[in-house]
């Protein structure tokens, strides 16, 4: 009698103490998302900057003058609907301006065509590094002891957007 | 006008995929050539091979960019520009007619480097772009070059007036309403009581949902109506909650041809136009009309313009299906009415047909003209930086 007390006590533990061990993991895997994406969030808008700066001081045409200029701005709108577009906007263009500079057709400063193979480069491994996070996430959540004990509590489900598919 | 021009047209999205401003710039081209009129037209062409009008020229193959909402192929770079200035400097054209020029593609780029006549046309109507103070500085030193704006709608003559202060002339979209008048009724799609819908039904925003909900409605009066529905699509996407008894009074007719589309508006008894948002100018209610079908239209502000305000054509309540029923129950039971609305249509509609418009255009093309030397490169030191800075 006793013995079988003792046992539903230690099962309860275990499960108490599984639990809360699974909840941490999640948090952390979410805590991971916020960070992967601040880290993202903070090369784009430098692309952006950067975009501009193109924009103003190379002999470009004015569609791709127009194209760069308009986007550059809307990636800095809060709103992540309204700034999806504009960051595929973005990597089309400049990926078709370093084409551009690589054939000869068109001249930037040398500077800026390094600053944006740079941070090109960091913005593909930055990506990657934001749609692990957000998978592993998506993993554990759909599994059924998460959904079960709603461990996720009111934690946003993570979002992926579509620029993030980009060839950059 | 009894001089025979030349005639450079540029158009900003890729030529051979659909769009109304391919279409537009098609239809026109092949009216003012066969009015002896020379045309060149510029695009952006994906496949050149592919190309089977000779009057078209290639400018490169142009790239999906997403603007204003929408994916646009569209044509920029150095290249392009470079391509642009050539096929100015050979063309020795009297004008240029450039369509979509705050579209950062082929017509901007044409418009910086060329100097002399020149006409714009404004197809698309939005909502003020938030990024306008930004690209404001770099249009309107460029369109000030236009000689005359014209806007195929009073909703994209606002647009533009919301966007550049500027104002425009409106001249509509053109139809070739000959090719609608010679339809025939088709025994196998007609009965009495048949409503019709053309387009991608299988697009929300085209409405057919409200149709067929106003369809049911309209059975509790009239038992045998039937909707043909015309065009491309997804047919389970829309049935797919649609209880059987309303799901039998629609046919779908597949994709029409031109010929067929006549035959199409010959067979209903009313053509019915349940868009819900995202049109700018709403040809197919022309198209219809021409083909002297009555028109049930929603009230959204293409449509209503378009109809002036239901003169020609019954207008419902966005979105109501009540209401769409309740119109089309009137019109489906009462002859006299479908026979003077589409009487009022028939004659209506000639106000679109290309003799009219491209007319008008010609006018405009009269004052862009006048006391002009033709269309000449714009020389490089006075480009486009220089516009800037000035």
């Amino acid at each position: 009698m006793s013995n079988s007390i003792l046992l539903a006590i230690l099962v309860i533990l275990l499960l108490a103490w599984y639990l809360s061990f699974s909840a941490t993991r999640l948090d952390r895997c979410h805590h991971r998302v916020e960070t992967s994406w601040e880290h993202l969030d903070a090369l784009l808008q430098r692309r952006a900057a950067l975009a501009l700066e193109i924009a103003r001081n190379s002999d470009i045409d004015p569609a791709t003058e127009m194209i760069l200029t308009s986007s550059a701005y809307l990636s800095r709108e809060a709103n992540i609907g309204d700034r999806e577009d504009a960051e595929t906007s973005l990597s089309e263009s400049l990926k078709f301006l370093r084409e551009s500079a690589r054939n000869g057709e068109l001249t930037i400063a040398v500077n800026l065509i390094d600053e944006l193979t740079a941070l090109t480069d960091k913005i593909r491994t930055a990506i990657a590094i934001h749609l692990e996070a957000i998978i592993s996430v998506r993993n554990l959540r759909d599994k059924l002891v998460f959904r079960f004990f709603h461990l996720a509590g009111r934690a946003k489900w993570p979002e992926k957007y579509h620029f993030e598919e980009d060839e950059l | 006008m009894n001089r025979k021009l030349r005639i450079g047209m540029v158009c900003p999205y890729g030529w051979d995929t659909p769009g109304g401003v391919q279409i537009h710039m098609k239809e026109l081209a092949e009216y003012f050539m066969s009015q002896g009129h020379v045309v060149s037209l510029l695009a952006p062409v994906s496949d050149e091979d592919a190309l089977t009008e000779s009057w078209v020229v290639p400018a490169g193959r142009p790239v999906p960019i997403p603007f204003n909402g929408a994916v646009a192929r569209i044509l920029f770079g150095p290249i392009a520009t470079s391509r642009v200035r050539q096929w100015i400097q050979s063309g020795e054209f009297d004008l240029l007619h450039i369509h979509e020029p705050a579209i950062p593609s082929l017509s901007l780029l044409a418009c910086v480097a060329a100097d002399g006549p020149m006409v714009a046309t404004f197809h698309a109507s939005a909502p003020k772009q938030k990024a306008i103070f930004a690209i404001g500085p770099i249009l309107e030193p460029v369109l000030e070059k236009l000689n005359a704006r014209i806007a195929v709608s009073e909703m994209a003559r606002e647009t533009l007036k919301v966007h550049f202060e500027t104002e425009a002339v409106v001249i509509p979209n053109g139809i070739s309403a000959a090719k609608y008048s010679h339809g025939k009724r088709r025994e196998d799609w007609y009965r009495p009581h048949t409503l019709g819908f053309l387009g991608r039904f299988d697009e929300q925003r085209k409405g057919l949902s409200v149709a067929i909900s106003g369809l049911a409605e309209i059975a509790k009066s009239i038992p045998d109506v039937q909707l043909l529905v015309a065009g491309p699509g997804e047919q389970e996407s829309v049935l797919k909650n649609i209880d059987s008894a309303t799901r039998n009074r629609i046919r779908f007719l597949g994709r029409l041809s031109e010929e067929e589309k006549a035959d199409f508006f010959k067979s209903i008894d009313a053509y019915v136009a349940p868009n819900i948002r995202g049109e700018s100018f709403g040809i197919i209610l022309a198209e219809a009309m021409a083909g002297g079908a009555p028109i049930i239209a929603s009230d959204i502000q293409a449509f209503s313009d378009l109809l002036q305000g239901g003169k020609y054509g019954a207008l419902f309540v966005n979105e109501s299906h009540k209401d769409l029923a309740e119109k089309a129950t009137k019109i489906l039971s009462d002859e006299n009415l479908r026979r003077s609305m589409s009487e009022e249509g028939l004659s209506f509609a000639m106000t679109f047909d290309w003799q009219s418009v491209a007319a008008q255009i010609l006018d405009v093309y009269e004052v862009a003209i006048a006391g002009g030397t033709g269309v000449t490169l714009a020389s490089e030191n006075r480009g486009w930086r220089k516009l800037r800075n000035e």
